[in-house]
């Protein structure tokens, strides 16, 4: 091997060293683009004296009238976090549970196969949920309750439960196998039943992991866009019944930033929810990355 | 024997057995509670059929007439020895072990504070068998089943209707669902022809695969091959985790923001397939993380030991021994691009438009094709609507189905 | 009634197709710590682990003859797995406290076999107590009671493992290697502890280690390739083997 050789190889290897380090940080580098973009588009708003009292605690929402345009999220607030409560009310009882049988009851062959189905369904397009939730779960809530309309906070609520169960029961269930068998092993020694084994031992030594699960599928449904925009009637007002038809943040930047004329008022306001939207959900992203965090540092 | 009793009173306490029949036998009598107990504690052994419970009664003077309930009940393996200096408390769950621990202890009182019997009054000793259930294995039975149910009627309260609802789509779609349905192209946006938004779809999966496969693929590498366990690498894991849980809707503000304002590319199949990139970036690492973490430490150390370079340990023994694991996130991101809507809303996703695409220009997609004529298009029959829905999922799943094959593929044929 | 606490009859095992014990008959003493040495692979732990059926656990797992504990065969339809494994304690190899209080790992066995609200609060505190005391632990943790017990030190979680078998009075404790994870001192107080429990219960102990047979067992059972190849007093077995084969392990040409 020649000197100049060794050269071009050690050139080489830095470069490549150089590209990797640069694909590493790209998330970072992701991140922050994301938040400058957004926030860029939302700064003259800004200057020119946008009261943000008013965006976060009017529930009027009338960005198109023109007499007197408002720009007040609470509603859309409201309504998403009726909507994501409700979702999570169905979600979480039922995914924990599944997790819970899919980890301690369900054996062999079955467990595969629905470990294979909720994976499965957790690919399902979110605008195939939203079209579900307009065309079969619609006519269903019309003709069991006798609503006006079938998009409503029910329907978004069950779809957006569906949506967000396989996240659920996957994290939930991955919880629960972390659990090391010792513990199994030292419970059924002790003579525990497999239910007391779930409910004394797995259920605190997993809770924080099970905690996660929650957590991921509470910002599922938070940042669930087509399906709320299809399956909840779009409303902007405070729903008072599971019946009433609703807005969300996410749903309301999908149907109105194609029309709001581009760079007004209303298009940088709907880039101000955005902008919400990112907070929110770093927000509860980052803090279930600490519980996920706060496990593993206790298991060493 | 005391003489100014007469001898047809009876005995002021009395040892008697219970059979398996129901019946009740008087073994023998006793003046005294000390003497009962040594009556009891000298019972024959039974190695056949044990008694099911002996009686230790206080009976009046003159009569025989006893009270219907025990006073105590207290538990105890009639056939067992050996219960000498162990602390059983004589209840179903520490039953005495054998006649002479049970007279020990009720002798001692040690165990409740049993006052002597009175008149008519009487205790009785059940057997209790080594490791049969008592009464509280049956609820802790009754609960167990109860719980398993419970946790099965969770699961299928999830999957059946969810199946039941595919299942109905395909039952709707059918009518619609022919090849020509599939590729050809309608005349007017009202019949059915999914060809072009198809296409669509693909250009816009393999463009942004193109785009994040290189990035999340060497991002992975540099996460689990090169990153020190320091502040920065937890930042960056921040990130990534972060960047999964950005709303698709936020994804598609920013694509406005960045690609079609910013970067002047417009509404238009390269803009969408940079955001649908950027939003499924964080599949890629994750899945190419774990699977480079799959690779025992050891194969890198020998490597190393054999003076390889970092890059060259990774091209020639890491990368070719994760590729599978690779390949299946990036199918996984294929399934999700595919499926993506919120994002190329506004990227560059058109109603309708013309055949063939560019690269600078609006295009349709499968994903979009479906919001459009199930909300924004009046008089599209239903059936159509089901139809494009089941192209849409199936296709979905059979990339999905083709990673999950895979995998299991690769799991049985793994030899570390 | 015998006089004898544990008995099998030509116990066979098999994992899958590996055929793991062969034909094991052996009468177990109460009163006396019996430990059972062999290489690895032998089948002791095997073999401990089927007298309390926690073998079981494991689908591929097939048995084949009897096993009698205090008279009564375990394999008799009438057994509860739940009542012979609380009769039967099991300690492990690694200490396997369960991640709860330390306080609730002593009285598990209690809240397990027990009906709700038939304990008080204060017959509990004397339980945990006198179980503590028993393992020589009170000391040490009086004052950790509501800490977790994973964060106690490895010695201290293996006494905590035998501390809780106790409130559940069982009869029989199987002890699968219970120094093998301590230090020279944790072994010698550890080996202590079980001779001072051995009146009370059938000790039963895996061990791999020669000097711990010697000096802590009574009665010593030698298995080889998932038989039984000597099973004499401990003295006997160390200076005056029958076997070929346990005087070449014994002597450490092997194992």
């Amino acid at each position: 091997m020649t000197d100049g050789w060794r050269l071009f190889k050690r050139a080489a290897e830095w470069l490549i060293e150089a590209v990797v380090r640069l694909c590493g940080w790209s998330a970072i580098l992701f991140i922050f683009a994301i938040f400058f973009f957004i926030f860029h588009k939302t700064w003259p708003l800004f200057a020119e004296g946008f009261d943000l009292r008013e965006f976060l605690t009017s529930a009027r929402w009338q960005p198109t009238s023109t007499v007197h345009p408002c720009y007040g999220i609470l509603a859309l607030l409201v309504g998403t976090l009726a909507v994501t409560g409700l979702a999570m009310a169905l979600a979480v009882p039922l995914g924990l549970g599944a997790a819970v049988y899919l980890s301690e009851f369900a054996g062999g062959k079955t467990k595969e196969i629905l470990k294979i189905v909720i994976e499965l369904l957790a690919t399902v397009p979110s605008v195939v949920w939203g079209f579900i939730g307009y065309m079969v779960l619609g006519p269903i809530i019309i003709a069991v309750t006798g609503a006006p309309v079938g998009v409503n906070l029910l329907n978004g609520g069950i779809i957006l439960a569906l949506m967000s169960v396989p996240v659920i029961v996957s994290v939930g269930e991955d919880a629960l196998k972390a659990v090391p068998d010792s513990y199994r092993e030292a419970a059924l020694a002790l003579g525990a039943s497999r239910w007391e084994i779930v409910y004394r031992v797995l259920f605190p030594a997993a809770k924080s992991g099970l905690l996660a699960a929650v957590l991921l599928g509470v910002g599922r449904a938070i940042g669930e866009t087509m399906a709320v925009l299809m399956a909840t009637g779009h409303a902007a007002q405070i729903p008072h019944s599971l019946l009433d038809p609703i807005c969300t943040l996410t749903a309301t930047i999908a149907a109105e930033l194609g029309e709001a004329p581009r760079d007004g008022t209303h298009y940088r306001v709907l880039f101000l929810i955005g902008v919400v939207l990112f907070v929110i959900t770093f927000i509860v992203n980052l803090t279930a990355d600490l519980v996920v965090k706060g496990i593993r540092t206790e298991k060493e | 024997m005391r003489d100014d009793v007469p001898n047809n009173t009876p005995p002021k306490y009395l040892l008697a057995a219970e059979t398996a029949e129901g019946a009740v036998i008087t073994l023998g009598s006793a003046d005294s509670w000390e003497e009962l107990l040594d009556l009891l504690a000298g019972q024959p052994e039974n190695d056949g059929v044990p008694p099911m419970a002996y009686r230790l009664i206080r009976t009046a003077e003159t009569e025989a007439a006893v009270k219907k309930k025990p006073r105590r009940e207290y538990f105890a393996n009639f056939r067992g020895a050996g219960g000498a200096g162990r602390e059983d408390d004589g209840t179903e769950s520490a039953p005495w072990w054998g006649l002479d621990h049970a007279a020990a202890n009720l002798a001692a009182r040690r165990f409740d504070d049993l006052p002597p019997l009175a008149v008519r009054e009487w205790i009785r000793i059940r057997h209790k068998e080594p490791f049969t259930p008592g009464a509280l294995e049956r609820r802790k039975r009754i609960k167990e089943a109860v719980a398993e149910y419970v946790f099965l009627a969770m699961t299928a309260a999830l999957v059946i209707p969810i199946v039941a609802i595919l299942a109905y789509l395909v039952v709707k779609a059918w009518p619609a669902l022919s090849f020509s349905f599939i590729f050809q192209n309608s005349e007017d946006s009202q019949a059915g022809g999914i060809w072009a938004p198809l296409v669509g779809t693909f250009f816009l999966v393999w463009i942004s695969l193109i785009i994040s496969a290189p990035i999340g693929v060497l991002a992975g590498v540099y996460l689990n091959e090169y990153a020190r366990d320091n502040w920065f690498t937890r930042l960056i894991n921040l990130a990534v985790v972060n960047l999964a849980g950005v709303p698709s809707i936020v994804h598609a503000l920013f694509g406005v923001g960045a690609f079609v304002l910013a970067a002047g590319m417009g509404q238009s199949l390269l803009a969408a397939s940079c955001t649908v990139a950027i939003m499924t970036l964080p599949v890629i690492i994750a899945s190419t993380r774990e699977a480079l973490a799959a690779v025992p430490m050891a194969f890198r150390e020998a490597c190393w030991n054999l003076g390889a370079t970092r890059w060259q340990t990774i091209r020639t023994l890491v990368l070719p021994n994760s590729i599978s694991g690779i390949l299946t996130g990036v199918i996984l991101q294929v399934s999700r691009a595919a499926g993506e809507t919120a994002p190329i809303l506004f990227t560059g996703a058109a109603l309708f438009t013309s055949f063939p695409y560019h690269l600078d220009q609006p295009f349709m997609a499968l994903s979009m094709h479906l919001y459009a004529i199930c909300t924004q298009l009046q008089g599209v029959s239903d059936s159509v609507q089901y139809g494009t829905a089941v192209v849409l999922i199936g296709l979905v799943l059979a990339v999905n189905g083709l990673s999950i094959g895979l995998r299991v593929y690769l799991r049985s044929r793994k030899k570390w | 009634m015998t006089a004898y606490s544990i008995q099998t009859r030509d116990l066979n095992l098999w994992y899958g197709k590996f055929h793991a014990l062969k034909d094991v008959t052996v009468n177990v003493k109460p009163g006396v710590i019996t430990a059972l040495i062999g290489p690895s692979g032998c089948g002791k732990t095997t073999l401990l682990r089927s007298f309390n059926r926690i073998n079981e656990r494991y689908p591929s797992v097939t048995t084949k003859g009897e096993i009698e504990i205090l008279g009564k065969n375990i394999y008799d339809s009438d057994v509860s797995l739940s009542e012979l494994r609380k009769s039967v304690g099991m300690v492990f190899q690694r200490p396997n406290p369960l991640p709860i209080s330390v306080y609730e790992n002593v009285i598990f066995g209690l809240r397990v076999h027990r009906r709700r609200g038939e304990l008080h609060r204060r017959q509990l505190d004397a339980i945990v107590e006198s179980s503590l005391r028993d393992v020589q632990l009170w000391d040490d943790v009086k004052d950790k009671l509501r800490t977790k017990a994973t964060r106690l030190t490895l010695e201290q979680q293996q006494k905590l493992c035998i501390a809780r078998l106790l409130p559940q009075k069982p009869r029989v404790l199987l002890m699968d290697e219970p120094c093998s994870a301590l230090d020279g001192e944790g072994i010698e107080r550890i080996e202590t502890l079980i001779e001072s429990l051995r009146h009370k219960y059938t000790i039963l102990m895996v061990t791999h280690n020669m000097g711990q047979a010697r000096r802590a067992s009574h009665e010593c059972l030698f298995m080889l390739l998932g038989r039984i190849v000597e099973h004499a007093p401990t003295l006997e077995i160390f200076l005056n083997p029958k076997e070929k084969e346990t005087e070449l392990y014994i002597t450490g040409r092997y194992g």
